[in-house]
């Protein structure tokens, strides 16, 4: 698509730029050798049939880019261009000048044009090369407005995938597994049965809207840990136990969707799951002046047969917090002596104005 | 048809008890099974394969401590097995043992009944499957092992390899010295030497297996035998290649 022809408005402002300087041509050419009149009536449309013409560059401009052409073979290709639009516009003003003998409007065009016919090729050429920079330019432009808009929709495309990966990160046999509870159930507490598809699709809604959000409020990512604990204890029966801390000002602060998640689902299934008589899952969350710290604290068997795996959800979260925070030392887990604990810092921003606009969509 | 006239007796095993309610439910449907013990998990299986000798384990996959697989390789015996797992990336490992069947949670009387219909066949058939060789057979292909399950009777004991001082083959056993104790499990040296990470345990004799981490020099003793002193001052024999392969190593 030409640029300028390709646009009416575009194309308008530009001819408006060749009236000026076709008036400046007249000042500078006409007025020493005629009156005013004949030098406008000469310039002005020359400019304008210029503009056409130097139009042409665009084309040398696309054949020859700047950057994947040779040096010389753009300056040769612009020599010869310029020579050959200049060389019409030169033929064109002889024309126009003997138009304007046989309107009889002044004979001192021809005079005008006999002068000043090199001066007029040489102005040609170098108005050519000028048209011709302003496409360079234009070029160069839209390749660094192309760069610009791919590096939008490259780190749009990570997000979103980041965010299909956060849901994905519900662990499918959780499900089949609460699904399998729920089965054994409907024969022999159906009340029971009922409840826990109630918090299996609470718990699986929830999740999906927060990972939709770019930060929550703890007390909503707290809720879902909730959620997802009262399902497991469902399946694990005695052999889990929760015990949960909130300090003053924790609740409120703002995290990232899922957070918590895929650390409690570790407590879980490589911690608690894995012993024989179970253990307590503690979770505790407090705010020391502008630092909120988690701290999720689990035991796990010392002799585990280690899976591969196994650490890919405190990877993630890592990387997730070096992106949000630029913080590379937010998690923190260690293991000693059958019990293993992650501390995840992170900046305390409480939730005002965000708070009150959440609770109007937030389902009671 | 022919029913048989004694009921299958059948051992049930999952850390969950809504599944093994579940189980319990659906089995009552079947008068030919009989559920001769339940268990909360891998030891107590263990323990009831071994005493009450099941025509049938229904054996969930993930439990603490011992998992399915584990408790197949410690019974050992040709018990027919129908595995129950939520998780699907098991069943080719399931396959490898002869599993009789591989029940994805959740499943229904349908899903069972079908199952316990091979299971009836495999049971008529009296196939005698060397389950403990096909055990270890699929566990080559597998990771270094972390730790080594051993039986003594109805016990378990589960030990973390690091915990190994070195291992003594014995005829058709090994002998692993753990501190001041030595169990003998029934597996031969090499078997157990594919397992382990041959970066941390070196065969460095035809009958040892050093865990290296234990090794406190090299002596030269006569001419051109070696010596192995360990940490706790004990000495084990080096063979010419063991001594090639423990360079190899430090």
């Amino acid at each position: 698509m030409h640029p300028i022809l390709g646009s009416i408005r575009r194309l308008a402002i530009y001819l408006l730029a060749w009236l000026l300087i076709g008036l400046l041509l007249s000042v500078g050419l006409g007025v020493r050798n005629g009156n005013w009149l004949t030098a406008v009536a000469f310039f002005v449309p020359l400019g304008v049939v210029f503009a056409l013409i130097s139009q042409s560059a665009w084309y040398v401009c696309r054949i020859f880019p700047l950057v994947r052409s040779r040096a010389w073979s753009v300056v040769a290709a612009q020599i010869l261009a310029a020579v050959f639009a200049s060389a019409i516009w030169v033929a064109a003003a002889g024309a126009w000048a003997r138009a304007l003998e046989v309107v009889g409007l002044e004979s001192a065009g021809v005079a005008l044009y006999q002068n000043q016919r090199a001066l007029l090729f040489v102005i040609g050429a170098l108005l050519f090369w000028l048209v011709a920079i302003f496409f360079y330019l234009l070029i160069a432009f839209d390749a660094s407005k192309d760069a610009e808009r791919a590096n939008v929709e490259l780190s749009l495309l990570a997000r979103e995938a980041e965010l299909k990966a956060l849901r994905a990160q519900i662990d499918p046999h959780f499900i089949f597994n609460s699904l399998h509870s729920i089965s054994s159930l409907t024969a022999t507490d159906p009340a029971a049965a009922r409840r826990m598809c109630l918090l299996l699709a609470d718990f699986l809604r929830e999740t999906l809207r927060l990972g939709g959000s770019q930060q929550i409020p703890l007390s909503e990512e707290l809720a879902l840990a909730d959620r997802f604990l009262a399902i497991e204890q469902v399946r694990l029966g005695q052999r889990l136990v929760v015990s949960r801390e909130t300090g003053p000002g924790a609740a409120t602060c703002l995290v990232p969707p899922l957070l918590l998640q895929p650390l409690v689902e570790n407590a879980i299934n490589h911690g608690v799951a894995q012993l024989v008589e179970g253990g307590t899952i503690r979770m505790a969350a407090a705010r020391t002046g502008s630092t909120l710290t988690i701290t999720l604290e689990n035991p796990c068997d010392p002799d585990r047969q280690r899976t591969r795996g196994v650490g890919l959800g405190l990877q993630l979260l890592r990387k997730r917090l070096i992106n949000q925070y630029g913080a590379s030392d937010a998690v923190y887990a260690q293991e000693q002596e059958g019990q293993f604990r992650v501390e995840v810092r992170i900046p305390a921003v409480p939730a005002l104005a965000e708070a009150s606009a959440g609770k109007t969509e937030a389902p009671a | 048809m022919g029913s048989p006239a004694l009921p299958m007796r059948v051992i049930v095993v999952d850390d969950e008890e809504l599944a093994r309610a579940l189980l319990r439910e659906l089995l009552a449907g079947h008068p030919d099974v009989e559920i001769v013990a339940e268990c909360g998990n891998g030891f107590e299986a263990v323990k009831a394969v071994t005493e009450k000798k099941p025509d049938l384990l229904l054996l969930d996959v993930q439990m603490p401590k011992l998992d399915g697989f584990d408790v197949l390789e410690l019974v050992g015996t040709d018990v027919p097995v129908i595995f129950t797992t939520a998780y699907d990336q098991y069943a080719i490992k399931a396959f490898q043992v002869h599993a009789v069947d591989y029940l994805l949670k959740p499943f229904g009387a349908e899903r069972l009944a079908e199952a316990l219909a091979r299971a009836r066949a495999r049971v008529g058939a009296r196939e005698t499957l060397p389950a403990k060789a096909l055990v270890s057979d699929a566990r080559k292909a597998r990771a270094p092992i972390e730790r080594i399950l051993i039986r003594d009777k109805a016990d378990v004991h589960v030990i973390p390899v690091a915990k190994i001082d070195y291992i003594e083959s014995q005829d058709d056993y090994v002998s692993l010295k753990v501190g001041d104790r030595q169990l003998l499990k029934e597996q031969t040296l090499s078997e157990l030497e594919q397992q382990l990470d041959p970066g941390r345990f070196v065969r460095i004799h035809r009958r040892y297996l050093l865990n290296v981490s234990r090794l406190a020099r090299i002596e030269q003793s006569v001419t051109d035998s070696r010596v192995a002193v360990l940490q706790d001052g004990s000495e084990l024999p080096i063979s010419r290649s063991g001594y090639a392969k423990l360079r190899e190593i430090l």
